[in-house]
């Protein structure tokens, strides 16, 4: 019997952010949360290999208190349990401390034989944060992953890389971050939902990891954000693309081999 | 056992009253909606009377997502080139402050919060698929395979009842049961809606227009002003659609907002949302049988709506007819009695109320509504006669009355038609 | 401010089940259709015709039911969209 978790975040949906006309900045406002695209991707990955080797799969997610929606839908699709790790003292967290706490929570809940994530997320994209909990636990990892299979002991995974695709084996315990559309994630449903909200979610803060202050949360971020911009969308110059210019384009794309 | 006291399908207005009223009286229920958040595929123009919210919820209005209180009310007429509006405003709007207007995506996840907080468990993004019957009773309800069981199931899925239709608990829908609801958000700043039109910052206006500017089309329209935006748009009966058979819904909508007395209200705004949604026109007749053994239907699904192309309702009958048949299935636990027999509570409960007294008083309303002379005669006649009164053009005036005869004359209209037209009409309304 | 029907749904949010097709229509019924209704009662624009074939999509439905009752002809199969799929009002 396998012991999965999946990490997962709860993001703003990115359609429903925009651009505020008169400030300039990110109107979030009207954002409806939904759970991080790719991490439903690595849920479904973890319940397709528990139907085919057995497990019980956690997801686990560092976030604030309402944060457990997302757990609770998951947990409709297939997930065991769910896991709030929040706290005040985790808030402002960049990717070394989330890397951190989350592979610390991993540890305290006792380890697992492989821990999924989404390639990234939509609201930060650093991709940072799956190979982090893997370097803070020691583990395997492989990343921007499609395709899971389990064979005596090992992973067998197969990755995008750029053009092509690569399978390789790992070993346990693993970390495996899987990609955007890998597989068609399934819908939760009624009854399953029904007992994840009997169920509901755990909570774990940092009374119970006692993670060290000065790792965690603000204080254990080594970046500091001094200035955000919002880039000025690109002016279109309508005037440039004269038909003479496109069929350079055109040609200039075929010498370099970018469309055929 | 079954797994609960009572199953409501659909977290719209109906059926988180009817979960609230049970849940608070110590019921467990569940209460399912194919929305997650629950309501973010319910449209409503938006006008709420609250008066039977307050029933089950004392504090909504300090507590609900409200919009603006309807402090003015106006009924218009729209002819090709002139709009005859009469604005009612009242001191008695003001002090009560019963009617606002809402969006329905930020209203009914809080109304689904507070059957949460009554003690129901809300269950959003599922869509349930079919009843589950046992010996010609309603047990529950399926999803995926799975059948979920309760004493009593309420039916509060809106206007496109599948689940009543695929049961065989009502007929499917007819064109005459039915209107056409298209609606635009229009974006716009609070401080242009008040300046535009004469508002605080917490008062509201509300329209509603009869369109007589669509030839061979009767269709109503409507525009509300929210905090930051305006909901506008028209209802069409669906038999009108089809004897008409060359507009495009979505092109009536455009038509309205591009009238001259409309354009220039919604100048500067910006659509920031396009829907649609269907409206119970059938009135009484198109009521089905409302309860039988193990179920009740509420709400839109019971087709309990009113419009008359002037006022627009059915969020408030949707709260009355969810409390009464939550009120009744407290009774029956009480008795633990789901049978046909006793849901006829149900029913009574309804005749004593305004919903089904509402509905009678205005079966014929549909008569009306389809009367063509209604929306397409009738204003133009009204322009004529303002025309002949206000207009100084140099000629002599006449008398109303040779007015009247004159237009009458001039639109092909008998005298006797048109008479009994608005005996009717007066009767009906 | 008249504004093109598919710029307007543009405006809409759709999170669209790109695995099942809520609402199907039987081509054979539709050819022999005498009045196309469809086409004008769809408030999404979701029925069109081509060259005077029916052509159907989904992903634009707002889900308000009206061509299960505009089709009186038997070939609009109707069904809601699965778990939260579909049409999302941001105002409704
Ligand atoms: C505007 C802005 C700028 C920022 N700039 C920086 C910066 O320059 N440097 C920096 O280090 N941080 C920065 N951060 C913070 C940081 O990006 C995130 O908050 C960080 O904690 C998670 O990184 P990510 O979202 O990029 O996750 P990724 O690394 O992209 O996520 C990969 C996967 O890790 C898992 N995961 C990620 N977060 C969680 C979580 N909270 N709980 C459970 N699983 C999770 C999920 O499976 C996810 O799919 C910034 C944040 C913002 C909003
Ligand atoms: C354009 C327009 C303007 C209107 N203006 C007004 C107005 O100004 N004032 C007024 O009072 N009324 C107005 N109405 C009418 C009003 O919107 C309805 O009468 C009211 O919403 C009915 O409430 P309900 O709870 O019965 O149905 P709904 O609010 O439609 O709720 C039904 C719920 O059931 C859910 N559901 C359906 N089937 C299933 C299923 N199988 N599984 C799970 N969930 C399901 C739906 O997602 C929905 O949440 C307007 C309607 C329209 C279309
Ligand atoms: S009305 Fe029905 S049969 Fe006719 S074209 Fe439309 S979908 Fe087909
Ligand atoms: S349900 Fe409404 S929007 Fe969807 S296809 Fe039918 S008519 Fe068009």
């Amino acid at each position: 019997m396998l012991k999965i978790a999946v990490m997962i975040k709860q993001v703003p949906d990115s359609q429903d952010i925009s651009i505020d006309p008169v400030t300039k900045t990110l109107n979030r406002s009207m954002a409806r949360n939904v759970v991080n695209p790719p991490d439903v991707n690595a849920t479904e990955a973890a319940v397709q290999l528990k139907d085919k080797y057995g497990g019980e799969i956690t997801a686990i997610t560092m976030g604030p208190p309402m944060a457990d929606t997302a757990l609770l839908q998951l947990m409709g699709m297939g997930v065991d349990n769910g896991i709030l790790v929040t706290d005040r003292v985790f808030a402002g967290a960049d990717t070394w401390p989330t890397a951190f706490t989350l592979a610390s929570v991993a540890d305290y809940l006792g380890g697992f034989d492989v821990i999924f994530c989404g390639e990234e997320t939509t609201d930060s994209s650093t991709g940072h944060v799956g190979p982090g909990i893997a370097e803070f636990l020691g583990c395997e990892q492989a990343t921007y992953v499609h395709k899971v299979e389990y064979e005596d002991g090992f992973f067998v995974v197969t990755r995008d890389i750029e053009g092509a695709e690569e399978t390789i084996k790992i070993g346990k315990p693993a970390v495996i971050t899987i990609t955007l559309n890998a597989n068609e994630p399934r819908n939760p449903t009624l009854k399953r939902k029904i007992a994840a909200y009997k169920k509901g979610v755990r909570v774990v803060t940092n009374k119970e990891l006692q993670l060290d202050p000065a790792c965690i949360g603000l204080k254990g971020s080594p970046t500091i954000v001094k200035d955000m911009k919002t880039v000025p969308d690109p002016v279109k110059n309508p005037s440039k693309l004269g038909v003479e210019d496109m069929e350079k384009l055109v040609s200039v794309l075929i010498e370099k081999g970018v469309v055929k | 056992m079954p797994d609960y006291d009572a199953i409501v399908v659909g977290a719209g207005n109906a059926g988180s009253a009817a979960a609230i009223t049970m849940a608070s009286k110590g019921l467990s229920v569940l209460l399912v909606d194919r929305s997650d958040p629950p309501g973010a595929k319910n449209l409503s123009g938006g006008v709420l009377w609250g008066n039977d919210l307050a029933r089950i919820l004392p504090k909504w209005q300090s507590e609900a997502p409200l919009e603006r209180y309807i402090q003015n009310k106006k009924i218009g007429f729209l002819t090709d080139d002139s709009s005859i509006i009469i604005d009612f405003k009242t001191k008695i709007f003001e002090e009560n402050k019963v009617g606002y207007t809402v969006l329905r995506s930020k209203f009914d996840p809080w109304l689904a919060k507070k059957a949460k907080e009554a003690g129901a468990m809300v269950i959003p993004g599922i869509t349930v698929e079919s009843l589950a019957k046992k010996d010609g009773k309603i047990v529950g309800v399926v999803e995926s395979g799975d059948t979920i069981t309760a004493s009593v199931v309420i039916l509060a899925e809106g206007i496109n009842p599948r689940l009543a239709i695929e049961a065989g608990l009502r007929e499917p829908l007819q064109d005459w049961e039915v209107s056409v609801g298209v609606k635009e958000i229009i974006k716009m700043s609070p401080q242009k809606i008040e300046d535009r039109f004469n508002l605080t910052s917490t008062s509201g206006m509300a329209s509603e227009y009869i369109m007589g500017n669509l030839k061979e089309l009767n269709v109503g329209a409507f525009f509300y002003t929210n905090k930051d935006s305006i909901s506008l748009g028209i209802v069409s009966p669906m038999e009108q659609l089809r004897a008409n058979g060359v507009t495009h819904t979505y092109d009536i909508i455009e038509q309205f907002k591009e009238h001259p007395s409309i354009a220039p209200l919604i100048e500067g705004g910006t659509v920031a949302e396009y829907g649609a949604h269907m409206i119970p026109e059938g009135g009484l007749e198109m009521i089905p049988k409302l309860y039988g053994d193990g179920y009740m239907i509420v709400g839109d699904a019971a087709g309990f709506g009113f419009s008359n192309g002037l006022v627009l309702q059915g969020m408030n009958y949707a709260f009355l007819s969810g409390i009464l048949a939550g009120e009744t299935a407290v009774e029956a636990k009480g008795r633990n009695d789901f049978s046909e027999n006793f849901l006829a509570l149900y029913k009574q409960k309804l005749e004593g109320s305004y919903v089904l007294k509402d509905l009678k008083t205005f079966k014929d309303i549909r008569k009306v509504t389809n009367n063509k002379n209604m929306y397409t005669v009738y204003p133009k006649m009204l322009e004529s006669i303002l025309l002949e009164m206000l207009w100084e053009r140099g000629q002599p005036k006449k008398k109303v009355r040779d007015i009247l005869s004159s237009c009458a004359a001039d639109l092909n209209l008998s005298k006797l038609k048109t008479a009994t037209d608005f005996y009717y009409i007066y009767r009906r309304m | 401010m008249i504004v093109d029907i598919k710029e307007r749904l543009g405006k809409t949010k759709y999170d669209v089940d790109k695995s099942y097709a809520h609402i199907t229509v039987d081509e054979r019924i539709c050819e022999k259709c005498p009045h196309h209704f469809c086409v004008m009662a769809c408030p999404a624009q979701c029925y069109t015709l081509q060259d005077g074939k029916l052509n159907f999509q989904y992903e634009d439905c707002v889900e308000c039911g009206t061509c299960s009752v505009a089709c009186d002809q038997g070939s609009v199969k109707w069904t809601f969209p699965k778990a939260g799929k579909g049409v999302i009002y941001k105002y409704g």
